[in-house]
């Protein structure tokens, strides 16, 4: 994880000791390299957050940082130098791998916002239930989904029970084909929605990019919800 | 991470899974579910309309081995008691009985909606007699 730091705040350089700001690898004065940067993934990038990204610009940008600071470069250079080339280029590749990838773009943008993502928050009724704090956000679970969920598991349950007896049960398959097929339209169309809130983040104001932070995280739910059933499904019909 | 034993237990050997006739007036029905993890859980209660104590519980869940355990140990927990005692079981009461570790504190959280939520079907259903229940309370 970054160090956040007001990147407000010029930083003097090692080297020639005029002030930079601390989200650049390299001063931009007399060219040495600076200790890892503060700020996030977007900034090493020198990119503004947000989630409509030129991936193309991105990738040659990634390629042209990771030249600068690859460690061959520095194989003569002090212990200090060295150990930042190191640094940068994890730096750069955990950046890049982060923000290529539309999902973990999204979810890393969020946490940059505050939320909370992962399964150590995950609570069906809201967080914080084991210290008393109040559950909030029911929302969380895509509730319309929950009986269809349950009967494809029952399902799947069924077929690999079949699998085991070395029955085959024909109609079981297309009917687990044919939720496939649903779960994965489903799929395409939260993809879709996930995209109408990326645009409503970047061009909004403060308010508008709540409610379509608030809306991301309830698309990632469902996603992530999907995704699991499809890879069952899926791992069940190749079995 | 290592499951206890009691989760061990209750995995290998779950207490109460089945299913109980939805339609009927004296059965409830709670369907739960974590987006984080995909598990659903079911838990169903056929309440004694005279006593109001849960004389059966089943539940059936697709999930980890916690969330397993959970709804094992919780329609154990449940059965014999009056709806209101079932209502006072906490989530943290389970994690402290299965040693759940904080990862799997959501295991126990969806144990205690799938109570919630099958004690709230059943209410539903027979509303006359919650409101002449919570008039009895109240007064």
């Amino acid at each position: 994880m970054l160090k956040v730091l007001d990147s407000a705040v010029p930083i003097p350089c090692w080297s020639c000791s005029i002030g930079h700001n601390d989200s650049t690898l390299f001063c931009p004065h007399c060219s040495k390299i600076q200790p890892p940067p503060g700020g996030n993934y977007f900034s090493v990038f020198g990119l503004e957050p947000r989630l409509n990204l030129d991936l193309p610009a991105l990738e040659h940008e990634f390629h042209r940082l990771s030249r600068k600071v690859h460690p061959d470069r520095f194989a003569r250079a002090g212990e200090n130098e060295r150990q930042w080339s190191l640094a940068d280029t994890a730096l750069l590749n955990d950046a890049y791998r982060t923000l290529k990838d539309p999902l973990h773009r999204t979810e890393y943008l969020l946490k940059l916002e505050g939320a909370e993502i992962g399964e150590e928050f995950a609570a069906p009724a809201g967080r914080g239930a084991e210290n008393g704090k109040d559950r909030k956000d029911p929302s969380r679970v895509p509730a319309d989904l929950l009986e269809e969920v349950f009967e494809l598991n029952m399902q799947l349950e069924e077929m690999r029970m079949a699998r085991k007896m070395g029955e085959e049960d024909p109609a079981l398959q297309a009917s687990l084909e044919q939720a496939k097929r649903k779960f994965d339209g489903l799929l395409v169309e939260v993809d879709q929605n996930l995209h109408i809130e990326w645009q409503a983040w970047d061009e909004g104001d403060a308010a508008a990019r709540k409610r379509a932070q608030k809306t991301m995280l309830a698309l990632l739910d469902r996603r992530r919800y999907l995704s699991n059933l499809v890879r069952d499904v899926t791992e069940t019909l190749g079995a | 991470m290592a499951y206890s034993d009691k989760v061990i237990d209750h995995y290998n050997n779950p207490r109460n899974v089945g299913q109980l006739d939805k339609s009927s007036t004296e059965v409830g029905t709670g369907l739960v579910g974590a987006p984080e993890c995909g598990d659903v859980m079911r838990l169903q209660i056929r309440v004694n309309p005279e006593t109001q104590v849960i004389e059966e519980a089943k539940f059936k869940t697709f999930g980890c081995g916690s969330a397993i355990a959970s709804s094992s140990l919780a329609t154990e927990w449940i059965k014999g008691r009056t709806v209101d005692d079932a209502l006072a079981i906490k989530n943290t009461d389970i994690v402290k009985e299965l040693s759940l570790p904080p990862v799997k504190i959501h295991c126990s959280v969806l144990a205690e909606d799938a109570i919630r939520a099958a004690i709230g079907d059943w209410k539903k259903k027979n509303s006359v007699a919650e409101t002449a229940d919570a008039a009895a309370v109240a007064h």
